[in-house]
C-alpha cells in the first residue's frame, strides 16, 4: 500500500530522516515507535505530499508520488487520511463543519448526504449530539476524537495516525486504542501509526518498526520485538512495563 | 573578523527572509488576481480589523493632530502666521507623521494579531489539516486575510487622518487662541490635492506591508508556542523598520512624480 525507498529529508543541513525503507500491506495496523523529535511526523507528512522528501521515493499504492504537484496529491490525500497530534480542529467552525470541511472539497454529496456522512463518522468515534458546539466549548480527548471523525469521513483506505494517545489520559487513551482497530476493522482500513507510546503498539499492532534518529533501527512482529537485543527497544518495553502495571 | 562574518551572516539572512517575504506577496497577487475568494470571508475580516483597530485608530489620529498643531503654533506664533496654523499642520500631519505613527498603532494591533492567529493555525496543525482536506491556505485563509487588512488599514488610517483635523482644531481653540473657522479656512489653500494624494499613497502602502509581512510571518511559524511568540515579536520589529523605510521612499516618489507631472 505505501512503500518508502531510501527517502531522506533535510530541513537546511540537518537531515532527519537518513535513509529509511520500509512498507505497510495492505490491512495491517503498523506502529512506528521512536523517541519525540526523531522524524516520526516528519515521515508521516511526506506520505501526503506535506513535506517533500529530498531523495528517496515514497509510493502510495502503486504510484510514486514524489514528484507529485500539489493538484496531484489531492487525490493522495483523500486516499490517506491524515489524523494529526494537536486535534488541529478549526477553531471558528462548529464540530459538524469541521467533519463536514473535507466532504465539502473531496466529494460532490448532497446536503443530507453531507449531514448523514457526519453523522455516522461521528458515531464511529462514538459521539453525538454535539453538532453545533464549537471545539473550545469540548474536551481535549473529545476534539481527538472529532479530529478522527473528520479525517474518516472521506472514509480513507489508509489512515495514518501521528501519537494518537500522547496527552490523554489511560481511559481515554484505551477507548483510542479500541477505535484504530475497530476502525481498520469495520472500514476495512490500513493503519500506519506513528507514536511512542510502547505499551499501545504491542496491544494493537500486527508490525512494528523502531525508529531512532532518523534510521530504523528494529523492525519485526510484536513477538519479535518482545525478543529485541536492541538498547531502545528494552527501554521502551521496560517503560511500557512500568506503564501497565500502574 | 567572527564578529564581521556574523555580520555577514545576519545580512544574509535579513536579505534571504526579504526575498522570501516578497515571493510570498507574488503568490498571494497571483492568487488574488483571480479573485477567487469568498466575499464572506474577506468582509468578515474587514469588519474584524475594523472593530478591532477603530478605537486606537481614532486616538492616534485626534492625537497626531493635536500634536502637530501644537508644534506648529510654536514655529508660526513669532511671524504672526496663526491664520495659516491650521494648513501647515494638516499639511505635515496628512504628508508624513500621521500616516507613519497610525501604521505603527495599527502594526501594535492587526500586525501582532494576525500574526499570533496564523503562526497558532500553524503550530497546531491546522495548516496541513486543510490542506489534507482538500483546501488551499493560501486561498482560503491567507487572502482573505489579507485583502481584508490591506483594504480595512487603508480606510482606518485615512480616517485617522481625517480625525487628526479635529486634534488640530481643539488645541486651536484651547491653546492658540483660534477659531475652528480660522484654523480651517486655511487647510485647502496648503492642503492640496497633491499633499492629500500623496498621503493615502502612503496610507495603501503601509496597509499591504502590514498585510504581506504579518501574513508571511504567521504563515511560516514553526515551533511550538515560542515559535508563535518569535514571529509575533519579529512582525512588530519588521513592519516598523518596514513602515519607516517605505515612509522614506513614498515621499522620495511622491516627490518624483509631482516634479514630473505638475513642475514640469
Ligand atoms: N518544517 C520543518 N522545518 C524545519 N525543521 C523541522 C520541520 N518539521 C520538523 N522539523 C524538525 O525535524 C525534527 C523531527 O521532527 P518530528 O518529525 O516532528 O519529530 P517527532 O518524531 O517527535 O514527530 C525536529 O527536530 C524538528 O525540529
Ligand atoms: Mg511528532
Amino acid at each position: 500500500m505505501i512503500e518508502f525507498q531510501n527517502v531522506k529529508k533535510s530541513f537546511g543541513d540537518r537531515e532527519i530522516l537518513k535513509g529509511i525503507s520500509f512498507f505497510v500491506s495492505k490491512g495491517e495496523i503498523l506502529f512506528i515507535l521512536g523517541t519525540s523529535g526523531t522524524g516520526k511526523s516528519v515521515t508521516l507528512k511526506n506520505i501526503v505530499g506535506l513535506l517533500k522528501p529530498s531523495s528517496g521515493n515514497i509510493v502510495v499504492d502503486g504510484e510514486d508520488i514524489t514528484q507529485f504537484s500539489e493538484d496531484q496529491l489531492f487525490a493522495i490525500r483523500k486516499k490517506c487520511g491524515m489524523v494529526f497530534q494537536h486535534p488541529a480542529l478549526f477553531d471558528s467552525l462548529s464540530v459538524f463543519e469541521n467533519v463536514a470541511f473535507g466532504l465539502k472539497r473531496h466529494e460532490s454529496l448532497s446536503e443530507n448526504e453531507i449531514r448523514d456522512r457526519v453523522h455516522e463518522s461521528l458515531e464511529l468515534v462514538n459521539i453525538s449530539g454535539i453538532d453545533d458546539k464549537l471545539p473550545s466549548e469540548i474536551s481535549y480527548g473529545m476534539q481527538k476524537r472529532v479530529s478522527l471523525a473528520r479525517t474518516i469521513a472521506l472514509r480513507p483506505a489508509v489512515l495514518l495516525f501521528d501519537e494518537p494517545t500522547t496527552g490523554l489520559d489511560p481511559i481515554t487513551t484505551n477507548s483510542v486504542n479500541q477505535l484504530i482497530q475497530d476502525l481498520s476493522r469495520k472500514l476495512k482500513t490500513t493503519s500506519l501509526v506513528v507514536s511512542h507510546d510502547m505499551h499501545c503498539a504491542l496491544k494493537i499492532a500486527d508490525r512494528i518498526i523502531v525508529l531512532d534518529k532518523g534510521q530504523i533501527v528494529d523492525e519485526g512482529s510484536v513477538d519479535e520485538i518482545l525478543e529485541s537485543q536492541s538498547e531502545l527497544v528494552r527501554d521502551f518495553l521496560l517503560e511500557a512495563r512500568a506503564g501497565g502495571e500502574s | 573578523m567572527t564578529y564581521v562574518s556574523h555580520l555577514g551572516l545576519q545580512l544574509v539572512s535579513f536579505f534571504d527572509e526579504l526575498g522570501r517575504t516578497v515571493l510570498f506577496l507574488k503568490d498571494i497577487l497571483k492568487l488574488g488576481i483571480k479573485l477567487d475568494v469568498s466575499r464572506k470571508s474577506v468582509f468578515e475580516q474587514i469588519w474584524r480589523v475594523t472593530v478591532q483597530s477603530l478605537p486606537t485608530t481614532a486616538l492616534a489620529g485626534f492625537f497626531v493632530g493635536a500634536i502637530m498643531a501644537v508644534q506648529f503654533t510654536l514655529q508660526v506664533k513669532e511671524f504672526g502666521a496663526l491664520g495659516f496654523l491650521g494648513g501647515l499642520a494638516t499639511s505635515g500631519t496628512f504628508r508624513e507623521v500621521g500616516p507613519l505613527l497610525i501604521a505603527f498603532m495599527l502594526s501594535g494591533k492587526v500586525g501582532a494579531f494576525t500574526a499570533a492567529e496564523l503562526g497558532t493555525m500553524q503550530v497546531t496543525e491546522q495548516i496541513d489539516a486543510i490542506r489534507c482536506l482538500g483546501a488551499n491556505p493560501m486561498k482560503e485563509i491567507i487572502l482573505p486575510r489579507f485583502i481584508g487588512i490591506v483594504i480595512a488599514s487603508f480606510f482606518l488610517l485615512a480616517f485617522g487622518l481625517m480625525l487628526s483635523v479635529g486634534g488640530g482644531v481643539l488645541v486651536g481653540i484651547v491653546f492658540s487662541n483660534i477659531s475652528p473657522e480660522e484654523y480651517v479656512r486655511h487647510i485647502p489653500t496648503v492642503v492640496t490635492f497633491p499633499s492629500i494624494a500623496g498621503g493615502l499613497y502612503k496610507c495603501f502602502v503601509f496597509a499591504t506591508l502590514l498585510a504581506t509581512i504579518c501574513t508571511y510571518k504567521g504563515y511560516t511559524t514553526r515551533g511550538g508556542a515560542k515559535g508563535v511568540g518569535r514571529s509575533v515579536v519579529s512582525t512588530s520589529v519588521a513592519t516598523m523598520v518596514g513602515i519607516v523605510i517605505a515612509d522614506w521612499l513614498t515621499s522620495l516618489t511622491a516627490e518624483a512624480v509631482l516634479m514630473f507631472f505638475i513642475r514640469g
